[in-house]
């Protein structure tokens, strides 16, 4: 994840970068360490920065760095002419590179031919099955292609092999959310949570997969989890503190016959209640008549 | 009897200083050439494997306390089942690694080369210095010493009488093979091949990587955990939050 002062940095380059001052070298190195995505920007000054031949020697071999990241970057805003001629000045630079055959394999993905893609895709994987980007890509084709349960078996198969990942745990989870398949998503994310136990957006995402599997037990824990967000994101989070309201009356409802003490919860449900109604009066004043009219409706229904 | 001996500056000129600066290219014709030599290592897809797994029992381990306890059992039970469990390694199986470095031809190359590329120049560079650089008291060390040192430090100089303080070359090499890592790793940048102390710190202490005994250590560590769930703790917290933003 990227740091505060990273992002901050970030844009401060972009600005600077897009009001014609100079430092567009150090933008795209930074673009590349972080690994964010920003396609435009990267192709309108990697592009500027290639086509000036000065600028251009003036950077050496990290040419065929800004070649490579520049080309992706066509691809993703769909400029295939210019990503060609990236991919074609690499090859013949490098004319046995397997880096180059996985750029022309992305290329070809680009264009739309899958079983060529796919064709490229496997026989790189023979070579070396264990470049991690071209398992991602497969994933991602399958994906894109609108065959979901495929995407889900090669995702599944590259887990296997590289458990650690969290960022393709966090995909899976999506996917699974997206079939509704969500006893599995939630397996997902409580590795993703193992990875990364303090990033409240997946507490949240847990949460809401466990709210909507129901279930007194998953219930509950859902609540805790919300309220895991609101301490971790110091009360910010809209979402999470619905959540808790929400969930407090979900309770409610599920143990009507039972005679449970829930004097902890009703506390939590009527903090987060305020809570609400304050953000709301700060940030949407005229929505606020329908938000108490909800929590009204939550609180009798219980 | 401590007197005290003057010695000659040419001694500095001729020396110390020549001595460091062929240390210093040496070094840093040796981290060349390892670049230069290095093959591409293609790392094994089992090993790859064990280690992944391993990072995430660790991350089990670490952030057990943020899943529900349902959750954590079942994983525990995934890993350490003893039949199919993913730490589980048979003990006939453990994957030896020693052997396995000897047999795999391409590890063997490798510690080879790196052997060399250790003990060769640091050998030929050591003849040197005894053969030119002997019979004579190159400096003194500042601090008083034991006479136990003098086997270690006087070694060409044949007069019993002299104090220990005054050292003969070969421990002005010694002293800048240990030294000069820092002027290296500043020079060189972090990794380089050069870092001989590291490595022989990690020949005398094993084979570093051990894939089949960090499988096992795992396993008891995870056996070990207890679940001790802290999402309670967060409503509270929660509240505590709550309260605040309000107020």
């Amino acid at each position: 994840m990227v740091t505060k002062t990273e992002e901050s940095e970030l844009k401060n380059l972009e600005i600077q970068v897009d009001n014609g001052g100079g430092g567009a070298w150090e933008y795209l190195s930074l673009v590349r360490k972080l690994k964010v995505r920003r396609s435009d920007k990267v192709l309108k000054h990697g592009l500027s920065i290639l086509n000036d031949s000065k600028l251009r020697s003036k950077l050496g071999a990290d040419e065929w760095t800004l070649y490579e990241q520049v080309a992706v970057a066509a691809m993703d805003c769909q400029c295939l002419d210019v990503a060609q001629d990236c991919t074609k000045a690499l090859r013949k630079r490098f004319s046995e590179s397997k880096r180059v055959g996985r750029l022309e394999a992305m290329l070809l993905e680009a264009k739309g031919s899958w079983e060529e893609a796919e064709k490229a895709y496997s026989s790189l994987l023979e070579d070396n099955p264990l470049d991690q980007i071209i398992h991602k890509r497969r994933v991602a084709m399958a994906k894109a292609q609108g065959n979901i349960s495929g995407a889900i078996e090669w995702l599944n198969k590259y887990l296997e092999i590289f458990m650690a990942d969290h960022d393709a745990w966090r995909e899976l989870a999506e996917i699974y959310t997206s079939l509704q398949m969500y006893k599995q998503a939630a397996f997902c994310y409580e590795e993703v949570i193992l990875a990364q136990p303090t990033v409240p957006l997946y507490h949240l995402a847990y949460a809401d997969v466990l709210y909507t599997i129901g279930g007194l037990e998953n219930v509950q824990t859902a609540k805790k989890y919300y309220a895991s967000t609101i301490d971790l994101t110091g009360g910010k989070n809209t979402r999470a503190l619905f959540g808790i309201c929400l969930c407090t009356s979900a309770i409610a409802q599920l143990t009507k016959g039972k005679n449970k003490e829930d004097k902890e919860g009703s506390q939590l449900q009527s903090l987060a209640a305020k809570a609400l109604e304050r953000d709301y009066k700060q940030r949407a004043p005229d929505k606020l008549p329908q938000l108490t009219t909800a929590l009204k409706s939550l609180t009798l229904s219980s | 009897m401590a007197e005290d001996l003057v010695l000659d500056t040419a001694i500095r000129d001729w020396v110390l200083i020549p001595l460091s600066v062929v240390m210093v290219l040496i070094g840093v014709l040796r981290h060349i050439v390892s670049k230069l030599l290095r093959s591409s290592q293609t790392p094994d897809i089992k090993i790859v494997r064990e280690g992944q797994v391993m990072l995430r029992a660790r991350n089990l381990r670490a952030a057990a306390n943020f899943i529900p306890s349902k959750a954590f059992r079942a994983r525990k039970l995934y890993y350490c089942n003893e039949e199919n469990g993913l730490l589980f390694v048979p003990k006939g199986q453990a994957t030896n690694p020693q052997a396995q470095m000897f047999s795999d031809p391409n590890m063997a190359m490798d510690m080879m080369k790196k052997n060399l590329s250790m003990i060769i120049p640091q050998t030929l560079t050591f003849a040197w210095v005894n053969f030119f650089f002997s019979g004579f008291v190159a400096a003194k060390i500042p601090f008083p010493l034991t006479q136990r040192f003098r086997s270690m430090l006087q070694n060409g100089i044949d007069l019993s009488t002299v104090d220990v303080s005054y050292v003969s070359s070969r421990s002005w090499y010694f002293l800048n093979l240990f030294g000069l890592r820092g002027l290296f790793s500043l020079i060189l940048g972090e990794e380089n091949a050069v870092d001989d102390t590291q490595r022989m710190m990690q020949m005398g202490g094993g084979f570093g990587f051990d894939p089949s005994k960090g499988l096992s250590v795992e396993k008891d560590n995870l056996d070990i955990t207890q679940h001790d769930w802290a999402l309670p703790n967060f409503e509270h917290h929660a509240e505590d939050v709550l309260k605040r933003v309000i107020s």
